[in-house]
């Protein structure tokens, strides 16, 4: 398991495309806010979003999260991924 | 392609639909048949539609179900990849078209998996499948016009889900295509039962985690301390009436304690999800919140791997937990100041006179 974290960003934004069927998506920049206006993550992608996570990586972003913060975009979402792989 | 095509093949999930249990949490003495479940399979296979299955499970686990429910299935995909790729693989061995095909599962985040990738497939809750022998797309023959109607809902979300996968826009640009209208008001009594309901059977989308019986309901319409907001919700494909629903109350103002206002209860639909239905009821609280001069919004939610999707809404309307701050009883007060800019409202919604 890699724990770059572009590596990983990129592994994002392609299961991101994914989960939103927007292949667009694959272009979307790190630090793009996820919530709102610039992707616009809905509770059903950002689910989705997050079982992919957990089946790719065996990170449980959502127990780990209480307020889901990492989500704030790409970048923010990679780290915390990189950071559990790297601690467990 | 038709909508309303003639279903020729069910592709089951085993955990917890048509068994009544999780076939791997007791391997020794695996969980019986659900017994609603079986009859409508039996019946069903009886009326020539075959039967398959799609389960997260060992091999074994469609033998067990075969020797349980006496039914042949046509098609086993055992395994632990994704489902939408196991029913691919049904279609392709037994010749059949997507719309052909229905495929039942009590997992929420495997049916929007599946309508998100196979959109031409019927997708049904366990519920939707026990009254499904009733509906013309799996008997042409027998039609009451509820059973119409329903099944017609079903065909209208399959048309919604093919027209988006078809859509290269943003979410919020195929909502406003297909005329989304979301209208939020004040209940009245005769949404008691079909709030008492939504309570039940939400899940993934309820703050709360308990039912709210008729009783407490009409205790809480007739007190003036609190307001339950309804939200409805339609667009050119059809009409989802009641598909959600929120009480808030207020801590009384005077100074010097601040005014929050709370809402011991948010729930949504899961017909709902993906159609910013939920946004829209939090925006509204906010704002409803907001012009009564709160200045925090507070929703207590309880913290399980079940409504991950209550708790991404929440992020996504600014409101945020003390960090560790989860209770004894599993809940964690989620809340956001109503000072500066609030969540917007989308251009479709309706406010029906204040709640």
């Amino acid at each position: 398991m890699t724990g770059d974290p572009d590596h990983v960003a990129a592994e994002l934004r392609q299961l991101l495309a994914e989960v939103t069927g927007r292949p667009e998506l694959v272009d979307v920049p790190p630090r793009t806010p996820l919530f709102g206006g610039g992707v616009g993550l809905d509770s059903l992608a950002g689910t989705l979003l997050l079982r992919q996570i957990q089946r790719r990586y065996g990170v449980d972003v959502a127990a780990e999260d209480l307020n889901l913060d990492s989500l704030q975009s790409l970048e923010t979402l990679a780290a915390f991924i990189v950071d559990r792989l790297g601690s467990g | 392609m038709t909508s309303d095509a003639v279903i020729k093949c069910i592709v089951w999930d085993i955990d917890n639909t048509l068994l009544s249990g999780v076939y791997l949490e007791s391997p020794e003495q695996p969980p019986a048949a659900d017994p609603v479940l079986a009859g409508v399979l039996t019946e069903l296979a009886g009326r020539g539609i075959l039967q398959a299955l799609a389960s997260r499970n060992p091999p074994e686990a469609a033998d067990y179900v075969r020797s349980v429910t006496g039914v042949q299935f046509a098609a086993a995909e055992c395994g632990w990849g994704s489902k939408a790729a196991a029913i691919g693989r049904i279609a392709a061995e037994l010749d059949l078209p997507a719309d052909a095909i229905a495929f039942v599962d009590d997992d929420m985040l495997e049916r929007a998996e599946v309508a998100a990738a196979l959109p031409d497939v019927l997708v049904l809750t366990p519920e939707d499948a026990a009254e499904a022998p009733s509906w013309p797309q799996f008997s042409p023959a027998v039609v009451t016009a509820e059973a119409r109607r329903r099944g017609e809902l079903y065909a209208e979300r399959r048309r919604r889900q093919a027209a988006a996968s078809a859509f290269g826009g943003s979410r919020d640009d195929f909502l406003r295509l297909v005329g989304t209208r979301i209208t939020i008001g004040r209940a009245r009594p005769a949404d008691l039962p079909r709030l008492h309901e939504l309570s039940v059977r939400t899940h993934q989308l309820n703050s709360a985690g308990e039912p709210v019986t008729e009783a407490e309901l009409t205790g809480l319409l007739e007190s003036a301390a609190n307001q339950v907001a309804t939200l409805r919700l339609a667009d050119d494909f059809g009409d989802d009436g009641l598909v959600g629903a929120a009480i808030m109350k207020g801590n009384g103002a005077g100074e010097p304690v601040p005014f929050v206002v709370t809402a011991p209860l948010v729930m949504m639909s899961c017909r709902a999800l993906g159609r910013g239905a939920l946004d829209a009821l939090l925006a509204w609280m906010c704002e409803a919140a907001a012009a009564v001069g709160a200045t925090e919004l507070a929703v207590p939610c309880l913290v399980t791997d079940r409504n991950v999707p209550m708790r991404l809404a929440l992020a996504a309307a600014g409101l945020r937990a003390e960090p560790g701050a989860v209770a004894p009883d599993g809940r964690a007060i989620f809340t956001r100041s109503l000072a500066g800019d609030l969540p917007v409202l989308p251009d479709w919604a309706r406010v029906e006179a204040t709640p």
